[in-house]
């Protein structure tokens, strides 16, 4: 499964590993992740990127839809173990400025 | 199938069979029509139209192969069961009938079971046929409508998202969308003040959606460049714009820049794209890169959008390089990107400027070696000519469009205008107030002479008289850099003190004349230093009053230079 989700125990945290290109193809699978989860849940996300290999613009556009759902500016998601490349789209995008990017 | 009741030919020259097989279709509710003989068969078939065939094969005139020929011959697409009727099944009378078309057998003595099994079965494959046929004919229906559709949309996006001004030859750009529809954009359009304004941008997606957000983006860039405004307050309103009506997920990375050859600045905003670039023409290396700082448009709100843009100094051949990132996400082969390092040496070989761009596409192209493009793929250059910039070749597009407004004959009116320190910080009046001339007394083609006017009066009047700046500090490229920085530090914290702009204008044969009258409540300026002949002005500073002289009939500087009066007449 390219896109996998994972919940804490007491269910605040969820970490979602995304695995290989992550593109418009996985985005029914990306949004399954967060679809159950409303902005007023309190519930954190994570999205593991050591086993994604790439990510486009459209990727991008997805993690805009999920900010977006979970509440926007009060949203909670981190980005983490980004590659190099990975890490150069989302600098290059400023998504620092919308995500907490570890 | 239709609840008509089938018509059924039957084509036999011997009565007996004939009467017996029309005995048992009529039993089953078929209507019978016959024929004696095959040339029969073939005018009743013309004439009738039935719905299938029974052919018997021996028979006089024409016989059943030859009936069947032209029978099939005649039904087009339309699939009419022939079923031959035969005493003997032999290999050699079988592929006779499927040659000339015969889709099944029945052999006498007929069984009515078995008649009726056939010609369901026949039937079936009828209806299926005709539904296919159906089918078919609503997509090539369908098709050529909407290839009718996407040409014209083409040639009406095409005329609104034309390149402006890009195709001069100080300017060279590969644009490889890879649809009808580009998700990428490039336009150009020169500033009334002269100079160029430049936009190239990359929407999320491809195709008629993200063609359809370079709408927008297109009439703002050319309406308001044409209007005067920086590129700060073009790229918020985009933002704007695009904010109100991309969905969630789409949005516009996007590189602006100003190119300005008055002050010899580069003036960009980076949202989103690859660093821009600026090649050092002298000393063959990368003097600038400016990084994307900024999100993309279309993201967020209008508070916390940042218009903040970067200001470097670039000499007469200059090259600057824009692209979007299909260019290093341009695969090979083996599905390995072109990527930053490799981009990024092409830089770094000392090639003389004027072999860049080709070069890049070289590389690019032997990379990439035939393997399937994968994304837009947009580059820029833009040779820093001075001569080229200043030359308009290009109009502006409010004039280009001729919009036919009924203009007010000359008349007499005056106007005036007291700014102060509060408005000026955040607000460029300049747009407003030629478009408030414009709209007053539609002087026609008069707008960047006038621009150019009232552009030198009030940066005189802001920039020396109310930050108190010092113009010998632009006597070289990286003064200028730092001019403008301190500009900008001084104009955020301005509180005090006032531009007074008045306007008279008096109504001549023809024409008029326009009496401005622009004071500043500082402490006024050298006058005579900044008088000196346009030769010894290395371009960098003082050119001002120059321009000013060469476009108007009088400049006379009053008080302590904190007040100026200039006449400028029109046709």
């Amino acid at each position: 499964m390219p896109v996998t989700s994972t919940v804490s125990a007491d269910g605040k945290e969820v970490i979602i590993k995304v695995t290989g290109r992550f593109d418009f193809a996985v985005q029914n699978e990306f949004r399954d992740c967060y679809h159950g989860v409303g902005p007023d849940d309190g519930v954190r996300f994570s999205i593991d990127m050591s086993k994604a290999s790439y990510m486009d613009s459209s990727a991008l556009g997805m993690l805009l839809m999920m900010r977006e759902h979970l509440g926007g500016n009060s949203a909670n998601i981190t980005i983490s173990h980004c590659s190099a490349d990975i890490s150069n789209i989302l600098t290059v995008a400023n998504f620092q400025s919308l995500f907490k990017i570890a | 199938m239709s609840e008509n009741t089938l018509t059924v030919l039957v084509a036999d020259d011997d009565v007996t069979n004939r009467l017996l097989l029309e005995a048992i279709l009529h039993k089953e509710g078929y209507d019978v029509i016959h024929a004696e003989d095959g040339r029969e068969a073939v005018e009743v078939f013309e004439r009738e139209r039935p719905d299938l065939v029974l052919m018997d094969i021996r028979m006089p005139e024409l016989d059943g192969y030859q009936a069947t020929e032209l029978i099939k011959a005649m039904s087009g697409d339309v699939f009419v069961p022939v079923i031959f009727l035969t005493a003997n099944s032999d290999v050699d009378s079988m592929v006779r009938s499927v040659e000339s078309g015969g889709d099944d057998f029945l052999a006498k003595p007929y069984n009515r079971i078995q008649l009726q099994t056939r010609i369901n079965a026949l039937m079936r494959i009828r209806e299926l046929y005709s539904t296919v046929r159906q089918q078919r004919n609503e997509l090539i229906q369908h098709q050529k409508r909407l290839e009718r559709e996407r040409q014209m949309a083409k040639r009406l996006f095409a005329n609104i998202i034309h390149t402006g001004s890009l195709d001069q030859p100080n300017i060279k750009y590969l644009l490889s969308p890879m649809s009808l529809f580009s998700g990428d954009i490039l336009l150009a359009a020169p500033k009334p003040s002269g100079g160029l304004h430049v936009i190239l941008g990359d929407f999320t997606g491809h195709g008629l959606a993200a063609a359809t957000g370079a709408l927008p983006v297109s009439s703002i860039f050319y309406g308001m460049t044409a209007k005067g405004y920086s590129i700060a307050e073009i790229v918020t309103e985009i933002n704007t714009r695009l904010k109100t009506i991309l969905p969630v997920d789409m949005f516009l990375a996007a590189c602006l820049i100003d190119i300005d050859t008055t002050t010899h600045t580069l003036t960009a905003w980076n949202g989103g794209l690859p660093p821009l670039v600026v090649y050092d023409a002298r000393q063959l290396t990368v003097s600038q890169r400016i990084p994307s700082q900024h999100l993309p448009l279309g993201i967020i709100d209008g508070e916390s959008f940042s218009r903040r843009v970067e200001v470097v100094g670039i000499q007469q051949g200059d090259r600057i390089y824009i692209c979007s990132d299909g260019v290093l996400e341009t695969q090979n082969q083996q599905g390995e990107m072109f990527g930053r390092d490799r981009f990024n040496a092409l830089f770094e070989a000392g090639l003389a400027p004027q072999e860049l761009f080709d070069t890049i596409l070289g590389q690019l192209s032997e990379f990439q070696a035939g393997s399937l493009q994968q994304d837009d793929v947009t580059l820029l250059e833009i040779c820093y000519d001075q001569t080229l910039l200043e030359q308009r070749t290009g109009t502006l597009e409010e004039e280009e469009s001729g919009r036919g407004r009924i203009s007010a004959a000359p008349a007499s009116w005056g106007m005036s205008l007291t700014l102060s320190a509060g408005l000026l910080k955040d607000l460029d009046p300049l747009p407003l107030l030629i478009q408030a001339l414009m709209d007053l007394q539609g002087f026609c083609g008069q707008r960047q002479q006038l621009y150019t006017v009232f552009s030198e009066l009030y940066s005189n009047a802001l920039e020396h008289g109310l930050l108190g700046l010092d113009s010998s500090l632009k006597a070289n490229a990286r003064g200028f850099v730092e001019y403008y920085q301190t500009r900008e530090q001084r104009l955020a914290v301005l509180s005090e003190g006032e531009i007074r702009i008045d306007i008279r204008h008096q109504p001549e044969a023809g024409g008029g004349r326009l009496i401005i009258d622009v004071e500043d409540t500082g402490d006024g300026f050298d006058v005579d230093s900044a008088l000196l002949p346009l030769t010894e002005n290395l371009g960098h500073a003082g050119r001002g009053i120059q321009l000013l002289r060469s476009i108007c009939d009088e400049v006379t500087f009053q008080g302590k230079g904190n007040r100026v009066q200039v006449v400028y007449r029109w046709q």
